[in-house]
C-alpha cells in the first residue's frame, strides 16, 4: 500500500499550510502592509470603460445657476463634468445607503479647520454639496482654486507612496491598507464639516483608489468629495506645492 | 531525446529552476499584500469579497510549491499546484487579452508603473508565453516522476 497521501489531500494540506502562514505573515506585519481579510470591492468585476483623455484643460463650464443638488443629466451631465461617477457608483444613495452613512446622520460640527464655503471658482463651478453622488471630477485649476481656499485635501495612494512626496498639507487616507476604514471613520469623528469641499486624489491615469476613497467618504456622510483625477504626478508637473514626510 | 529529456541529472536541475522562479515572484507579494490586492482587483476576475484573502493566500502557496520543488520533497504534487497556478495565471491574463483591459501583470513586481494600453497589452502576451514554457517545465518533471515512480514504490 502506497504510503503517499492522495493529491487532492496533499493539495489541501497545501493550501492549510499557505493559509496559516498567510494569517501569521499578515497578522505580525507593519500597519501598512497589511490587508484586512475581507472588504468588498462593488466594481471587482467590471472592466473598466476606456476613457477619453480625462477632463481636458478647456472644460464646458457648468452654468453657474445650476443647482448643486440637480440629479445628472445624461449627456448634458458629461459634458458639465465629465466627471460625474457611473451610475452605479452613486446606488448607495438610490438604495439604501452603507451602513457608516446611516450612522453619519447627525450633521457633524463644525471646526476651525473647515474652510468657509467655496465661492466660484475659475471655471464657474461653486463646489457646492452634490449629495445625489459620491463624487464629482475636477480639473487641475479647480483642484488649485480649492487648495487656495484651504479645502482639505486627502491622498488615497499607499502611505510609503504618500511620504514620497504629496500635494502640501494633504492628508493621507491609504485605502488599499487595512486601516482605511478606521481612518475614514476618525475623520468623521473629528467633526469636519460634511458640506465643505474636500479633494482626493491618487497617481492619475487609470488610478482609482481616489474615487474608491471618495466612495467611502460618501458613505461617511460627506457629501462634497471632489475627485482630482489627474492626481499627484500632474500636480507636481504643475510645479504646485508639495511636501515629503508623513505628513498629518 | 526522449531519455535525455527525462534524465534525472536536468529534472533536479528543472525543479529547482522553476521552483526558484515561484519563490522569487512570491516573496514582493508577501512583502506587500495591499499593492497585490490591488493588482489582482485590477484583473477584474474575483468576486470583491474574495479579493484581499485570494492576495493573502496566493503567494504563500506560490512560495511553498517553489520551496518544495527546490528542496525535493512532494514534488509530484509541487509540480501539478505548479501546473494549476500556471494554468490559472494564463487564464486570467488570457481573459484580459480578449477583453482588451490592460493590466500589469503583477507577477514579479507589485508596484504600480506608468505603461501605456499598448505596452501592457504586449507585456500581457509575453506573459502568456512565459507561463506556457514554463507549463513545459511542469510536464517534464511529471513525466519523470512518472519514469520513477514504479522504482520507488518498488522500494517501498
Amino acid at each position: 500500500v502506497s504510503r503517499r497521501l492522495p493529491f487532492v489531500a496533499e493539495l489541501a494540506l497545501l493550501i492549510l499550510a499557505a493559509l496559516v502562514a498567510a494569517a501569521v505573515s499578515n497578522g505580525i506585519g507593519p500597519r501598512e502592509r497589511r490587508l484586512a481579510w475581507v472588504r468588498d470591492y462593488p466594481d471587482a468585476l467590471t472592466v473598466p470603460k476606456k476613457t477619453a483623455p480625462a477632463l481636458a484643460p478647456a472644460r464646458v463650464s457648468p452654468p453657474a445657476s445650476l443647482p448643486a443638488a440637480q440629479p445628472p443629466k445624461s449627456g448634458a451631465g458629461e459634458a458639465v463634468s465629465a466627471a460625474a461617477p457611473p451610475e452605479k457608483a452613486a446606488a448607495p444613495h438610490a438604495a439604501p445607503p452603507a451602513p457608516v452613512r446611516e450612522k453619519a446622520a447627525p450633521v457633524p460640527k463644525k471646526t476651525a479647520e473647515t474652510p468657509a464655503p467655496a465661492s466660484p471658482a475659475p471655471s464657474g463651478r461653486d463646489f457646492t454639496p452634490h449629495p445625489d453622488k459620491p463624487w464629482v471630477e475636477i480639473a487641475p485649476e479647480e483642484a488649485r482654486a480649492l487648495f487656495d481656499r484651504g479645502a482639505l485635501f486627502i491622498d488615497a495612494r499607499r502611505t510609503s507612496v504618500y511620504r514620497d512626496g504629496h500635494i502640501a498639507r494633504a492628508r493621507s487616507m491609504a485605502v488599499w491598507e487595512a486601516d482605511a476604514d478606521d481612518k475614514v471613520k476618525a475623520f468623521y469623528e473629528e467633526g469636519h464639516d460634511s458640506k465643505a469641499p474636500i479633494v482626493v486624489y491618487c497617481s492619475g491615469g487609470d488610478c482609482e483608489d481616489s474615487h474608491q476613497l471618495a466612495q467611502k467618504l460618501y458613505g461617511a456622510g460627506f457629501d462634497a468629495v471632489f475627485v482630482y483625477k489627474d492626481g499627484f504626478p500632474d500636480w507636481q508637473r504643475r510645479g504646485w506645492p508639495v511636501e515629503k514626510g508623513e505628513g498629518k | 531525446v526522449k531519455k535525455l529529456l527525462l534524465h534525472p541529472w536536468l529534472t533536479v536541475r528543472v525543479q529547482i529552476g522553476l521552483g526558484l522562479v515561484f519563490i522569487v515572484a512570491a516573496v514582493p507579494k508577501i512583502i506587500d499584500p495591499p499593492s497585490f490586492a490591488h493588482m489582482i482587483y485590477n484583473y477584474r476576475l474575483l468576486p470583491g469579497s474574495a479579493v484581499n484573502a485570494f492576495a493573502l493566500v496566493m503567494p504563500w502557496i506560490e512560495i511553498l510549491t517553489g520551496a518544495a520543488l527546490v528542496l525535493g520533497v512532494f514534488v509530484r504534487t509541487a509540480a501539478k499546484a505548479a501546473g494549476l497556478l500556471l494554468l490559472a495565471f494564463i487564464f486570467a491574463i488570457g481573459a484580459n487579452l480578449a477583453r482588451d483591459n490592460a493590466v500589469q501583470c503583477g507577477c514579479f513586481d507589485v508596484h504600480a508603473a506608468e505603461k501605456t494600453h499598448g505596452e501592457l497589452l504586449g507585456e500581457m502576451r509575453g506573459v502568456v508565453f512565459r507561463d506556457a514554457a514554463l507549463g513545459l517545465l511542469v510536464a517534464q518533471i511529471l513525466a519523470s516522476a512518472g519514469r520513477t515512480e514504479p522504482a520507488s514504490s518498488r522500494e517501498k
